[in-house]
């Protein structure tokens, strides 16, 4: 991969790649052409540093969703580090380059792993206050920071003839080096579970991502260009105080350029940067000065979020690409295709039960119960599911099976009891852990990161918690092909490369299926395979799932289509007001009048067991309810 | 000893001036999930007004929340209408910036038209006080206190007393509940924001003669109003009133045997450790949606 | 008295962002072509009819606009009279004025403009030492004399700059000397036995009133409470009732403005009034002042400040005058005064050494007095001025000068009267 390549996206295709070299060489080029517009440099260089900025906190902000309205405190942080240290040993700040990313990086990784627990309103307030207690910190400690009297930075020590022309290349080849370490954390499983993290967290945490490390790494990560950039900012300002250098408006016009560029994009920032940049510039010199300004600055901000939150660049690429749909026409799937192409596969699963644990069940629930306020969901639920076998878990609506559901795969915390997986406790353990023990799940309503291709998500569950996996490339070689291979069985080959979002439901929940496969699973919990899919589809299912118990690997099924169940299960368990009533195989549960009664009410009380057509009509009437 | 009651009086009257700036933060955030962060400005943008009519015409600064509330009601409901109901339903993150933007947009405005000085309106009695067994009640901040008891009492009886107040709290409470019963949602978000607003003209009124202004201080404002809110619970009307008052005497009291440098870190240090380790504060529901781990 | 208007700015940077974004986009830069030469070959241009241009960049817009306009008044003063009276080196003077809006970046490309690519003959400097801080470094960059009319922090003075020089009397550490001296030649017992010390977090308040308090400790006045506050407090009664309670004789406030009026408000409230008031800046900001705190409360305040309208040093009685002339009768502010000054500075510098040598210039003002509006000044080799600044009391409602002897406008100090 050469760094050209690593630069070039998907979306912004080849003319998009020209433009962009062209743009870079003509800024390169220019103090060579014109040594001595040492102003038009100076202007620009700013321009660039906003732009690092921006693309920084798209890392955390855009990949991973997490808006941070405090970023500009690695700024400062990076420029006290470096100023402080070259005031103090009189050296050239510049050797402090390295030091401010670290300092940025420890204090990001520090706080992230407090501050990262939060989302929604709560993170980005956090993020506020972390930026302005920063600011009084600094202020308040003297002995250290100098206080309020700032930190004085030795001039820079080239011949004055030079200007500012070294900051100009510094901050255009840091601004480079920032964009090609956005794209490639972009292509790499880390980037892929980033996106699937702002797109739904839960999911990404339940197909193996380790939510916390992503994300406290994805925010450490975008601090470290900041305050490398932060160091040289404090050379070329030559002076700092606590005030400036821990700006609030920094951090709102790094997030506007950000977002009016193209939130989650990789050249959208840079873009939002430079544009940000002409306005405010525009402002100042024909709009009467600094305090029209701010004006412009707040009046962008509403209108941006108000009237252009995809940014800039995203709605210029989404013209470009219906431009190439009108051509070439959206190949759509037909039902009856998918229900022919099959292709044998063969999915092992990671490691066949041992002998000595062969006796003991895979999955072993143990009193497990949960209450919401004064409800319990989930009331001392005992439940098995032995290796190699499909068990299936029905109940009236509101009986808990999706809360327990939950509590196994770790989604919710248990309240009590306890839940042991192929011999080892899961219930303190983080859903990832769980999925990485070979634990997979598909949900009630599908859970594909829409935006994704239906190949990414397939290859975005993480089988291992490795460090290396994560610097992988997203889809790549054997995975692929795997990948590949897994969407052939369930007989959707043919759109790896379409969006998740642009398939049918019954389709998603077949990707859904793939998507946990690739997690090399011991145990699938299912919740309600067949529900909202066409028979058709609902028949291609029960093979599947016949396919893979063959080859090893235990079921759990919610389902409220009872013939399925009934045909397909062994043993069932019935779940009524969060306990186990009755358990065993499908004909002795189908007799049992607990199973009646909870179904049907406590007044419906029949002389003797009934045949199970009837349970199967109730049960299906009461659903339908 | 003098010394800790004047300071923990002190405290009182100034958590309940701030009890009243919070309410409306509180009441907006409970119905619609939205932190309204320019509700510091909407007070500066008032303590203006107020103090130029003050200084042109000699009326009392804190009489004229009478003429000021609404306005600002006025002023709620076009912002909602205009501006903040076309963001309904989209990420925490997008509506903290639109109301950040409004923020400095109104801070803009005022730095325009106003320019960037400090202002403070002085009536008469602005240096005089009460005086109690040796401790000195301050008339404005009394009076100050006194408005913002009334008005925090009138809210009180909207809220509790009439339809629309009930219809206010119920959404807050349960928004899909309270379309069942046939409240609808959008209207009564409007007349939420238009009343939170509302009490910035109360609140803007008082703040002109108790504190010094300029067109950047909104950001101090709405540092501590979040504070306050933060600690008595997002959404909750109790909890904002006991947060204001645990952070007023909180306040005078570092200022008084620590230093006032530490004093606005309170308010930040309280957003920071209550939204991470009690989202929902003394009172309220949890305002963190927190990561299912 | 040195004026700082920065506590706007201060106000925890929410209004101050160190990166507003400058920008233009590339291919209309390569569109302008801006050729020129290096910097350090440009200044033989000394040609003899040609104006000179003096480069200043100043906060006409932003949170320092209200000192940056009142110095441009003064240079434009300085300009026309010297332009009147025949120009400087028998050239005329013309004035390059870029604004910087207030903003740190900002003034540093202005500068970096003014010197590189509008190649001016002279700089002056700018208001507020934020502002100055950056500035004063790209002249040093850059080989050009930098006299700054603000900006009076010791720190200032730490960089071993050559070429910076600060037109006013003392730098903030010292700007109490006049007020202790006068401490001293009190009798023994009319001299202040206790004092209080409260101060803002200011890179200008805090020397001058750490100063003043080793030195009247050195005087065995007895310190019993000291303070400092941040930029953005507004609340002051806890400190006034905290001082209040210790009951000092003197109080001596590190003020800007409005935290200076809120104190003495505070101080009303629970009717504390010390036997004498000391504040830094915020009594010289006359009718304000007077307003925020109520005429008769002003009587026996104290401050220090560096230029009086009545001076009778040379040139002030034209420059009040040409000030009232253009400006409906008004009274200089300070800043404009010291503008006025540190145009002054620069204008002896070029004709003492008779040409525009900037090397030559800064020599002659490290070892010679200059006589401006203010006095006269002189320097140390950092550029730190080695004078005295004015001792200023408000007296029936007007301010005064009481010390040193040479500049003084009443004989005798007065007593503070109690809160009216």
């Amino acid at each position: 991969m050469t760094f050209l390549e690593s630069l070039r996206t998907r979306t912004e295709g080849r003319r998009g790649t020209l433009a962009v070299i062209a743009i870079f060489a003509a800024l390169f080029l220019y103090p060579v052409i014109l040594p001595f517009a040492v102003y038009e440099q100076g202007v620009l260089l700013l321009a660039f540093l906003m732009a690092l900025m921006a693309v920084s906190w798209n890392i955390i902000s855009g990949f991973a969703g997490y808006v941070s309205l405090g970023h500009s405190v690695f700024l400062g942080l990076g420029a006290y580090t470096g100023g402080l240290l070259a005031e103090t040993y009189q050296v050239n700040p510049l050797w402090f380059m390295p030091l401010g990313g670290v300092v940025a990086f420890v204090a990001a990784a520090l706080v992230g792993m407090v501050v990262l627990r939060a989302r929604g309103h709560a993170f980005v307030i956090i993020t506020i206050a972390l930026l302005l207690s920063m600011q009084v910190l600094v202020t308040n400690f003297p002995s250290i920071t100098n206080g309020s009297n700032g930190v004085n930075v030795p001039l820079p020590f080239w011949s004055s003839d030079y200007q500012n022309m070294p900051f100009y290349y510094l901050f255009l080849v840091l601004l480079l080096a920032t964009v090609a370490f956005a794209a490639w954390i972009r292509r790499t499983k880390f980037g892929t579970g980033l996106l699937a993290i702002r797109e739904d967290e839960d999911k990404a945490a339940a197909i193996g991502v380790n939510t916390t490390r992503y994300k406290v790494l994805a925010y450490a990560a975008s601090a470290v260009p900041i305050g490398i950039a932060g160091v040289v900012y404090a050379y070329f300002l030559s002076f700092l105080n606590p005030i400036g250098a821990f700006a609030l408006l920094t951090s709102v016009t790094i997030v506007l350029s950000a977002l009016a560029g193209g939130r989650g994009t990789l050249w959208g920032p840079v873009l939002g940067g430079f544009v940000v940049s002409i306005v405010s510039e525009a402002a100042n010199v024909y709009g009467g000065g600094s305090q029209s300004r701010l004006l412009v600055l707040g009046l962008a901000l509403v209108l941006v979020v108000l009237f252009l939150p995809q940014g800039i660049l995203p709605v210029i690429s989404a013209r470009i690409a219906r431009r190439r749909a009108a051509q070439q026409k959206v190949e759509y799937t037909d039902q009856a295709g998918v229900a022919t192409a099959r292709t044998p596969i063969v999915v092992t699963p990671r490691s066949a039960p041992t002998a000595e644990r062969a006796a003991a069940p895979l999955l072993e629930i143990r009193g497990a119960a949960k209450s919401f306020g004064g409800l319990r969901a989930v009331d001392g639920v005992d439940l098995n599911v032995e290796a190699g076998s499909i068990t299936a878990l029905i109940g009236p609506n509101g009986s808990g099976k999706t809360t327990l559901f939950n509590l196994v795969t770790g989604a919710m915390p248990l309240g009590s009891g306890e839940i042991w997986f192929d011999g080892t406790r899961i219930d303190k353990l983080p859903p990832w852990e769980r999925a990485h023990l070979g634990l997979g799940r598909t949900f009630q309503i599908t859970r594909l990161f829409k935006s994704m291709t239906v190949l990414e998500n397939v290859v975005a569950p993480l089988p291992t918690a490795s460090w290396a996996l994560m610097a992988k490339d997203a889809v790549s070689g054997h995975e692929a092909e795997r990948a590949r291979e897994l969407l052939d069985f369930v007989g959707l080959g043919r759109f790896g490369s379409q969006q998740a979002g642009a398939l049918s439901y019954g389709q998603q929940k077949l990707v859904e299926l793939a998507q946990v496969l690739m997690l090399e699973p011991k145990m699938i919990l299912l919740d309600e395979p067949a529900g909202g899919i066409n028979p058709t589809l609902v028949n291609r299912m029960v093979e599947i799932i016949r396919d893979l118990n063959r080859q090893g690997i235990a079921f759990l099924v919610v389902e409220h289509n009872i013939p399925l169940v009934l045909d397909l299960c062994d043993p069932v368990a019935v779940l009524s007001r969060g306990k186990v009533i009755a358990q065993g195989p499908p004909s002795i549960v189908r007799a049992d009048p607990l199973v009646l009664e909870a179904y049907l009410g406590p007044e419906w009380l029949p002389a003797e067991p009934l045949p199970g057509a009837v349970l199967n009509q109730a049960a299906l009437s009461v659903k339908g309810s | 000893m003098t010394q800790l009651v004047q300071a923990l009086v002190l405290g009182l009257l100034i958590g309940g001036v701030y009890a009243l700036m919070a309410s409306g933060l509180t009441l907006i955030f409970g119905v619609m999930n939205i932190i309204n962060v320019a509700h510091g400005a909407l007070l500066i943008l008032v303590a203006f007004v107020t103090w130029k009519i003050w200084s042109v015409t000699g009326i009392d600064p804190i009489l004229l929340s009478v003429v000021m509330t609404p306005l600002m009601f006025g002023l709620g409901w076009l912002l909602y209408k205009g501006v903040l109901s076309r963001i309904s339903g989209s990420s925490p993150g997008m509506s903290v910036l639109l109301t950040f933007g409004i923020a400095i947009t109104i801070e803009g405005v005022l730095n325009v038209t106003a320019g960037n000085r400090f202002r403070s309106a002085t009536p008469s009695y602005f240096s005089e006080s009460y005086r109690v067994l040796g401790i000195s009640l301050p008339k404005a901040q009394v009076f100050g206190c006194l408005a913002a008891v009334v008005v925090l009492g009138l809210l009180y009886v909207v809220l509790s007393k009439t339809w629309t107040g009930r219809a206010i709290r119920a959404t807050a409470q349960n928004s899909s509940g309270a379309a069942l019963v046939g409240i609808q949602a959008a209207g009564v978000a409007a007349l939420a924001f238009a009343i939170g607003t509302a009490t910035t003209g109360v609140g803007g009124s008082i703040l002109s003669v108790l504190y010094p202004f300029f067109p950047a201080s909104h950001y101090d404002w709405i540092s501590r109003l979040l504070g306050i809110i933060v600690l008595g619970g997002m959404g909750s009307l109790a909890g904002a009133l006991v947060g204001a008052l645990v952070l007023g005497l909180a306040e005078t009291l570092t200022a008084t045997y620590g230093s006032l440098q530490w004093s606005t870190l309170i308010f930040y240090a309280v957003i920071m450790l209550v939204l991470l380790f009690r989202p929902q504060g003394l009172f309220g529901s949890r305002l963190r949606q927190d990561v299912m781990a | 008295m040195v004026k700082h208007h920065n506590r706007r700015m201060a106000r925890r940077g929410w209004s101050a962002s160190p990166i507003r974004a400058l920008g233009i986009s590339a291919t209309v830069l390569l569109a302008v072509a801006a050729c020129g030469t290096a910097p350090s070959e440009q200044k033989s241009s000394a040609s003899s009819d040609e104006p000179i241009v003096v480069g200043i960049s100043l906060p006409l817009t932003g949170d320092f606009s209200q000192p940056g306009g009142e110095a441009r008044k003064g240079y434009e003063i300085w300009r026309d009279q010297v332009n009147k009276d025949g120009g400087l080196l028998g050239r005329q003077v013309e004035l390059k004025i870029t604004d910087d809006a207030s903003n740190q970046d900002t003034v540093v490309t202005d500068y970096t403009k003014l010197i590189t690519e509008d190649k001016v003959d002279l700089l002056l400097g700018t208001f507020s030492t934020l502002l100055n801080f950056p500035a004063s470094s790209v002249a040093e960059k850059n080989g050009m004399l930098y006299v700054e009319p603000a900006g009076g922090a010791p720190k200032m003075f730490d960089r071993g700059y050559t070429k910076l020089f600060f037109a006013q009397q003392a730098t903030a550490s010292h700007q109490p000397d006049t007020f202790v001296k006068y401490i001293e030649g009190l009798p023994e017992n009319e001299r202040p036995k206790t004092a209080a010390y409260p101060t803002q977090d200011d890179p200008f308040t805090t020397p001058v009133i750490e100063s003043m308090q080793k030195q009247l400790e050195a005087l065995g006045v007895e310190t019993v409470y000291t303070t400092t506050y941040p930029a953005d407090a507004t609340n002051f009664q806890t400190i006034a009732s905290a001082i209040a309670d210790k009951k000092p004789d003197l109080i001596a406030q590190g003020a800007v403005f409005e935290d200076g009026v809120g104190l003495v408000r505070s101080l009303q409230q629970l009717n504390y009034s010390p036997k004498m008031l000391f504040q830094t800046s915020a009594p010289s900001n006359a009718s304000q002042y007077s307003e925020g705190i109520g005429e008769a409360n002003t009587e026996g305040v104290f401050y220090t400040v560096s230029w009086n309208e009545k001076a009778t040093t040379p040139n002030n009685e034209e420059f009040v005058a040409e000030y009232a002339k253009r400006f409906d009768g008004g009274i200089p502010a300070e800043d404009a005064a010291d503008a006025y000054a540190a145009a002054q500075v620069v204008q002896a510098a070029a004709e003492a050494v008779g040409s525009l040598d900037q090397d030559k210039m800064a020599d002659w003002l490290h070892s010679n007095e200059v006589e401006t509006i203010l006095g006269p000044l002189a320097w140390d080799e950092t550029g730190a001025p080695t004078s005295e600044f004015l001792l200023a009391q408000w007296q029936n409602g007007a301010p005064e000068i009481v010390a040193p002897e040479a500049a003084a406008t009443v004989d005798t100090a007065v007593a503070k009267t109690p809160w009216q």
